[in-house]
């Protein structure tokens, strides 16, 4: 087992902050070796080094995966693995002059982000409005007509409701931001 | 030639040109790379995420076309398509050049 977990909530627009993280915690001698939905990252100690952490995200498709790891392999990178899209690779920084980077240019950059969005806002946002709003709108009558088992589904779908709207909002704003920054740099 | 992918990718980004350019012969993804930067003195680098993608892109449009697998690796080569944006692209870097020194194209 894991010598230490940290729990942290990253949302799929926050890799950067993940990275970031990631990279900290191997400097002061925690490397990542698990990771778990929702947020349990898994560390073994290890020699404190600056380690560069770089996720990508769906890329391949599985037939073309092997190719795919053996090319990141042949760059020098470490494979991790895989969790809700997001493949997770490291480098050894510092051999290089400039800081190792899975991405070359700004139109992959923004690539990335915009697959993000398709494949895992996009979807969200159908469940919000197929599932959660209708069946928030059909308890709280089904509530107001006096059925008083329909109260916990009113709760329950409010809960939803907001943590949707919340991850909207901040996942909105987060791509608008990533894009941004990678149309000026 | 479909005019798609002209509009796509002419101008080419430096990214596009250099892999369009190299798969003049038979490469993978890491040649590439390795050319490329001792093609321009380390001044270009094309990291593996922009590699595969572009890779990717470039045979779903086919401007170039898997030849064979290598020990894991993918070979491409470039089509005809690829040929005609590659011989666009390359007359307007020429176009380019001349005019930066001051040049007419076609004599003026």
């Amino acid at each position: 087992m894991a010598d230490r977990v940290l729990l942290r909530f990253m949302t799929v627009t926050d890799y950067e902050e993940e990275e970031q993280f990631l990279r900290e915690q191997h400097k002061e001698g925690w490397k990542l070796c698990k990771y778990w939905l929702p947020g349990f990252y898994f560390f073994d100690q290890c020699e404190p080094e600056d380690v560069v952490y770089r996720l990508d995200f769906e890329q391949a498709d599985q037939c073309g995966k092997t190719e795919y790891l053996q090319l990141y392999y042949d760059y020098g990178w470490e494979y991790l693995f895989e969790v809700n899209g997001f493949t997770y690779f490291r480098k050894q920084a510092g051999s290089e002059e400039e800081e190792p980077e899975i991405f070359s240019d700004n139109e992959s950059r923004i690539e990335m982000v915009e697959r993000v969005f398709r494949r895992r806002m996009i979807p969200l946002l159908i469940v919000f409005f197929t599932c959660v709003v209708p069946q928030l709108v059909i308890q709280f009558f089904n509530w107001q007509g006096g059925n008083t088992s329909a109260k916990g589904f009113v709760i329950f779908f409010t809960v939803f409701f907001f943590l949707y709207l919340y991850l909207f909002i901040h996942c909105g704003q987060k791509i608008r931001w990533l894009k941004r920054k990678y149309m000026k740099e | 030639m479909q005019e798609r992918i002209k509009r796509i990718y002419v101008p080419m980004t430096e990214t596009g040109f250099y892999i369009l350019y190299c798969l003049r012969e038979e490469m993978h993804g890491y040649n590439i790379g390795q050319r490329v930067g001792q093609m321009t003195g380390g001044e270009v680098n094309i990291s593996p995420g922009t590699m595969y993608g572009t890779l990717s892109k470039m045979e779903k449009d086919g401007l170039i076309r898997f030849v064979r697998e290598e020990e894991k690796r993918k070979l491409y080569v470039i089509t005809e398509l690829g040929w005609e944006v590659l011989n666009i692209e390359l007359h307007r870097i020429e176009r380019l050049y001349k005019n930066s020194k001051g040049e007419y194209v076609y004599g003026g």
